[in-house]
Parts: C-alpha cells; sequence; structure tokens
C-alpha cells in the first residue's frame, strides 16, 4: 500500500476534495492540520513506502503528483494575483485622496460649504477604500507565504496601549467603555510586534463596530490557563455576540456573518482570516467565546520568553 | 499661491507619475519651491543640483531603495544638509527605526495624510532653521 501524507489547513477545500479522491482510490492518507502551511501532499518514501511493482499505481502516482504541483502553483499565482491588482488599485486612489485633500484645504481656492461637504465625501469614501485594499494586500502576502516573523521580545501592555491609542478617537465617538488589565509580573511575549499589533487592533476595531453605544470593551492578558509558559490575550465586549454556529466560520476569509445584500457591516471580511494566519504562524491559536446578544469574548494565545527559553533581559 | 522669494525648496523623490503630479500640487499650492525626480539615481542629480531644504523620499523606488538613497545624500557633503522625510508603504514600528538609521529625520505612512505632511514639513524645516541659527547659549 502506497501511503500519503496529506498537509492541509481544515478550511482549504481543494486539498479537503482531494483528500476524498484519494480515499476512495484506495490510498492511506495521513492528515496534519492547521500549522499554517496551506495544502500540501507529500508521497512518503524509504522504508514507509512500499516498492511499487504495480506500474500502473505508479503512474496514477506520477499524475497525482502533477496534479499537486499545479495545485500549489495555482494557490500562489491567486496569491500573487491578488497582491499585483490591490497594488494597482491603490496608486490612483492615493492620487484621489490627495487631490480631494487639496480641494479640502482651500489650496486651489475656497470652497463653499456644500463643495466641502462632497469633497469631504470623496475623501472618506476613498480612504475607506484605500483601508480594505491595504487589507486583501496583507492577506495577499500571508497567502503567498511571503510575510516573515520578526520576532522580538516586549511587553504586551504596551502594544495594548497601542492598539487602544490608535482607535481612541472610534471609542470616545460611540462613548464606548475602555479596560485594559494585564497580569502582574506577566513575561514579555516573544513574537513579531508589528503582526500582533495588527492582530489587536484588528480585534478592537471589530469590538468598536458590533458594540452599541456606550457598552464596554475590556482587553487582559494572562498567562494562559492550559500552558502558562504562553500568554493569552483577550478582547472582551457587550456587544451584538455571535451564534455558536458562525464561530469557526468568522476565521474563513470572505466570511461574514450577515452575508445578505442588506447587511449593515461592511469590510472585506478578511480581518480575521489575517488575524488568524498571523497568530497560527507564531504557532499560536485564536478563538472566540460568544452568544448572540450576549457581546463577545476574542482571544489569542502568544509564546513568551519562557516558551522560547530565554529570560528577560533585566 | 506662488511661491515667495525666500520660499523653500522641497526635492520629490517618488516613481508614480500620477502621485508625483498630486503631491508637487500640494507643495507649490502651499508655497514652496518643488522639483522632482523619478528614480533614486535621478533624486541623486537632482539633489547635487539644487541644494534642497528638505527631501521627501518614497522608499519603494524602481533602482534603488530609498533608504540606500538617503544614505547615499547624507554621506555627500553636498547634500548633507537637506532634511529627508520618508513616505514608507505601512506604518511599522521596524520600519521607523530603519529610516532614522538610514539619515532620515522623520517618516510619514502612505496613504499620507496631507495636513499631518504638511504639519512635518514645517517642523522639520524649523529644526532646520535652528541648526542653522542657533541660538545664543542663556547665561
Amino acid at each position: 500500500m502506497i501511503e500519503l501524507q496529506l498537509f492541509l489547513r481544515g478550511d482549504h477545500e481543494e486539498a479537503v476534495r482531494l483528500r476524498e479522491v484519494l480515499g476512495r482510490e484506495g490510498f492511506v492518507l495521513k492528515r496534519s492540520l492547521d500549522r499554517g502551511e496551506g495544502a500540501e501532499i507529500r508521497l512518503l518514501e524509504g522504508a514507509d513506502a512500499p516498492h511499487v511493482e504495480d506500474e500502473e499505481k505508479a503512474r496514477q502516482i506520477e499524475e497525482l503528483e502533477v496534479a499537486l504541483r499545479e495545485l500549489r502553483n495555482l494557490d500562489v499565482a491567486k496569491s500573487q494575483f491578488l497582491a499585483n491588482v490591490s497594488h494597482e488599485l491603490r496608486t490612483p486612489l492615493t492620487a484621489i485622496v490627495t487631490y480631494g485633500e487639496v480641494l479640502r484645504d482651500g489650496l486651489l481656492g475656497e470652497l463653499n460649504d456644500r463643495q466641502g461637504e462632497a469633497v469631504q465625501s470623496v475623501i472618506s469614501s476613498s480612504r475607506q477604500l484605500l483601508g480594505m485594499i491595504e487589507e486583501i494586500l496583507t492577506y495577499a502576502r500571508t497567502g503567498a507565504r511571503a510575510i516573515d516573523l520578526e520576532a522580538s521580545n516586549f511587553p504586551i501592555g504596551g502594544v495594548i496601549e497601542s492598539a487602544h491609542e490608535m482607535s481612541a478617537s472610534l471609542i470616545r465617538k460611540k462613548g464606548l467603555n475602555w479596560e485594559t488589565t494585564v497580569e502582574v509580573e506577566l513575561p514579555s511575549a516573544s513574537a513579531d510586534r508589528d503582526k500582533i499589533l495588527h492582530v489587536l487592533t484588528n480585534l478592537v476595531g471589530n469590538a468598536i463596530e458590533f458594540t452599541p453605544a456606550h457598552g464596554h470593551i475590556r482587553v487582559s492578558a494572562r498567562r494562559w490557563e492550559t500552558d502558562p509558559a504562553w500568554l493569552c490575550i483577550a478582547v472582551e465586549d457587550s456587544g451584538i455576540g455571535i451564534d455558536a454556529q458562525h464561530h469557526e466560520m468568522i476565521f474563513r476569509e470572505f466570511a461574514q456573518v450577515d452575508s445578505s445584500r442588506s447587511r449593515q457591516h461592511h469590510g472585506t471580511g478578511l480581518g480575521l482570516a489575517i488575524a488568524r494566519n498571523f497568530i497560527q504562524l507564531h504557532g499560536g491559536q485564536i478563538g472566540v467565546d460568544s452568544e448572540l446578544g450576549h457581546g463577545s469574548r476574542f482571544f489569542f494565545t502568544l509564546p513568551s520568553v519562557e516558551v522560547n527559553g530565554l529570560s528577560e533581559e533585566p | 499661491m506662488n511661491a515667495k522669494p525666500d520660499a523653500r525648496s522641497i526635492l520629490l523623490v517618488e516613481d508614480n507619475e500620477t502621485i508625483r503630479n498630486a503631491f508637487a500640487v500640494l507643495l507649490r499650492e502651499s508655497g514652496y519651491v518643488v522639483e522632482q525626480a523619478a528614480s533614486g539615481a535621478d533624486a541623486l542629480a537632482r539633489a547635487a543640483e539644487m541644494d534642497p531644504d528638505l527631501i521627501l523620499m518614497d522608499l519603494g523606488l524602481p533602482d534603488m531603495n530609498g533608504l540606500e538613497v538617503t544614505r547615499r545624500l547624507k554621506k555627500d557633503p553636498a547634500t548633507a544638509r537637506a532634511r529627508v522625510i520618508a513616505i514608507t508603504g505601512r506604518a511599522l514600528e521596524t520600519a521607523y527605526e530603519a529610516c532614522i538609521a538610514a539619515g532620515c529625520s522623520a517618516y510619514v505612512a502612505k496613504p499620507v495624510d496631507t495636513r499631518l505632511l504638511l504639519r512635518i514639513i514645517e517642523e522639520e524645516l524649523g529644526k532646520a532653521r535652528l541648526e542653522k541659527h542657533p541660538k545664543p547659549p542663556q547665561t
């Protein structure tokens, strides 16, 4: 019997289909999940793999390998395409925003109130579009495996503070109550600080968006109960909550709970998929506890300096 | 607005013509004398010619990295005087450190907020003025 080993992300549809086909062909499959490698199938050779005498079978294996290479190339090509398109979209939009701001600030002559409002709408919408394109670009980069981690040791409290500062005006606007709790003598995180800030900003952004005015957002960092050498960072809100049946789906790319055309909440549906990719690159976990109507608690785990066997610098 | 006789000069380094034109309008209408360069090599040549007060440097240039251009500008006594503001693709703290190490005085993340950019330009030009005419030591 030939043994094939299948590495795939739990949600990679092509790989799941392939696994079904291979299963029907009578291959023994081993599957390893959720390490963020994407879809990959390896033919085990050497002592584990019995010699293939049957020529028909050898031919089938060769066909499969070709199909797999194509599949992998397609995945990279898809990400590359997304990255190129996003980059091309950004340039004209940047020009629109810049000219809009030149007009708004009266550099080409004073505008009356109605003109000023119209120009401000052009600027706001363009900036919103730019934000979404930036998100698609980030996602495409993680998909093309073009992202490397730049790990360092840093106190997580500072990152929470940065995420808070970046969202401060929105929090004020909605009259939300913000609270940060960091466990005393918490070891430093050992991770890529910019990526973690991105993840945290995204979770905080969601909390702000889905929490009605005057609600609260609590961000906490503590040792992870399951393994105290890891940190667990949580963003809790008093927002609309998420039904249990959607808890897995929301971490998938382009997924939103309300996908109807009349949906109230907009965006690319990539934010949590990017967050999941970033956390998985660190070997961490990300998840949510929530009930419809009772707020949400998103959490992720990160290696601390203790995991990596380093003691913190004095 | 036309540049005043004592207007400060800015070299705008950006490879994309559309974006370069937009920033040129912004800066000219704000009262600066603006020269433009579309590549790293172009930037080095123009800077040596015009001796600008300030350089706006896009980091993603076709021929060489904007930080490399900055390092060369700072090494050459003829161009070292100009303060360099980097325009970076993303607001990353690691990117900020690299900018400062290369000799930039400030950086602005894309998409650029024009009011913020103009404020930073004024701040940098203000600092340059102080360096040129240092205050007499206080007794």
